[in-house]
Formats: C-alpha cells, sequence, structure tokens
C-alpha cells in the first residue's frame, strides 16, 4: 500500500455508484492480527483472525480504491457480515465500490461496500462503511 | 430472555491512535494532524470509529468463547460521538434470546460512541 497515496482528492461529484475498485490484494499477518484481538496496546496471538481486522482491511481497501483517505471524512455507520473464519497469516483480496451516495440533512453521505475474500476466493467478510464526504455536490476538495 | 454480561474496558491514547494509523494506512488529518483536527468541527484529534468498536468485539468474543465470530454473524454499528486521546472505553453486552448481541459503548462521561446490534447465526 506504500505506493498509495496518504490522502485523497476525490470529490463527492466525482464517486461513481456501482463501479467495482480492486480486488486489492492484502496479507493478514499474525503480528497485526494479534494487535487487533487484545486490548489496546496488549497483544494477544490468535489463531484466527479477529473481528477487529476487518475494519482495517476495509480501510485499507478504501484507501487504494480512493487513492488515499478523504481527508477530514467522518465514519457514521458500519456493518460486517462474517461468512467464514480467515486463520491468520492468510492473503485476502479486497473489492470495493460507491453503493450509495445522497445528501442527507445537508450533510453528504455515501456508502462504500467491501467484499473480502480468501486466497481460495472464497467469501470472508462482506459490509460497508457509510461516511460523512469531506465534500458535498459541487464541492471541490481542500487543496 | 435477555442477560447481561460483564463487559470490557479501553484506555485510547495518541499512541493508540497512530499505531492504528500505521496499521490501517487511515491518516486521516482528524487522527494525526492536532493543528488540522483542532480547525475542524470536533475542535481536537479524534480516534478512528472502529478503535472504539475494538471493545465490542472483545467483549463479543470473549463471550462466545472464540477467536473469530463465527460463519453467520451480521454486525451492525453507529457511530454516536467521537472518542478522543484520554478518554475510557467500556462496552457492556445484552444477549436477548440468545440470537442477538446488544451493545453500547460509553466513555467516561456516559456518552454513548458507539451502539452495536450483532445477530448471532441460527437467528
Amino acid at each position: 500500500m506504500s505506493d498509495t497515496p496518504v490522502l485523497s482528492n476525490v470529490t463527492y461529484d466525482e464517486l461513481v455508484t456501482g463501479a467495482r475498485m480492486g480486488p486489492y490484494a492484502e496479507h493478514v499477518s499474525a503480528a497485526a492480527a494479534a494487535q487487533l484481538a487484545g486490548a489496546i496496546g496488549e497483544p494477544v496471538a490468535v489463531s484466527d483472525a479477529p473481528p477487529a481486522v476487518f475494519p482495517v482491511l476495509f480501510l485499507k481497501g478504501l484507501r487504494r480504491a480512493m487513492g488515499g483517505i478523504p481527508p477530514g471524512s467522518v465514519l457514521a455507520k458500519q456493518e460486517l457480515e462474517f461468512h467464514a473464519v480467515l486463520p491468520v497469516d492468510s492473503d485476502v483480496a479486497i473489492t470495493v465500490w460507491v453503493g450509495d451516495k445522497q445528501v442527507r440533512r445537508e450533510r453528504p453521505f455515501v456508502t462504500i461496500e467491501f467484499d473480502v475474500r480468501s486466497a481460495q476466493d472464497k467469501q470472508v467478510v462482506t459490509g460497508r462503511k457509510v461516511i460523512v464526504w469531506p465534500t458535498g455536490p459541487g464541492q471541490e476538495a481542500a487543496a | 430472555m435477555s442477560a447481561d454480561f460483564g463487559g470490557v474496558r479501553d484506555v485510547v491514547t495518541q499512541d493508540a491512535i497512530d499505531a492504528y494509523a500505521e496499521l490501517s494506512g487511515d491518516f486521516n488529518p482528524l487522527h494525526v494532524d492536532p493543528r488540522a483536527a483542532a480547525a475542524s468541527e470536533f475542535g481536537g484529534i479524534i480516534a478512528h470509529g472502529p478503535i472504539a468498536l475494538q471493545a465490542f468485539f472483545r467483549a463479543a468474543t470473549g463471550r462466545l468463547g472464540v477467536e473469530a465470530l463465527p460463519a453467520g454473524t451480521a454486525v451492525k454499528v453507529t457511530y454516536r460521538a467521537p472518542t478522543r486521546p484520554g478518554d475510557t472505553i467500556g462496552c457492556e453486552l445484552r444477549q436477548e434470546d440468545g440470537t442477538e448481541l446488544l451493545a453500547e459503548c460509553v466513555k467516561q462521561d456516559g456518552t454513548v460512541v458507539v451502539s452495536v446490534r450483532a445477530t448471532l447465526p441460527g437467528a
């Protein structure tokens, strides 16, 4: 992911619903899984990926799909459906797409969908994030 | 029928936020840039939302006695308020009829930061 910019300048107007992005290859290491299994700052060794791994994979997928994380974006809702247990030290493929975009209460809400699959192309976790996008209709991204 | 179970506590620090940024690749200035965060609607650094959710996941897997949530589990999360460095997040679970886990993650002043409804397999 080091070749992906840190911050995105994709505006609300540029988001196209339904267009699949990816799949993006990521690795779920034992060290990362341990860090996410225990209390904050207290890693616990695990053999299966704990659920907290998947919001991290969603963020990795978002960054790669959007060419960075939209600066000033705020997470409002998140849903995850668990389809299979993933052993640690596994490779995964993340597909990302914009599911919906709409302005509610004068705020631009964007739903980003995620599909995380194992190296054997088995669906592991699906889900979505509803994000308050940092730009609304007709607005430019911050410099 | 419902039952209450002991919850978990997490203390959120800027070091933890920085570590989460490294892990996830999310260096949104709201999380890691004090000057930019101070100029935002939040008036200062806020943690990545899933950091507060981690307490729920730990409580749920502990309750179920598993490392990973079983296939067929569905989790719906609403982020209700920001978590800031120095906050302590507590998460208490309630199980309804053996098929749903409900939780509210609350910070030290009683503010609910995250609400969660998890549907377990077989529901």
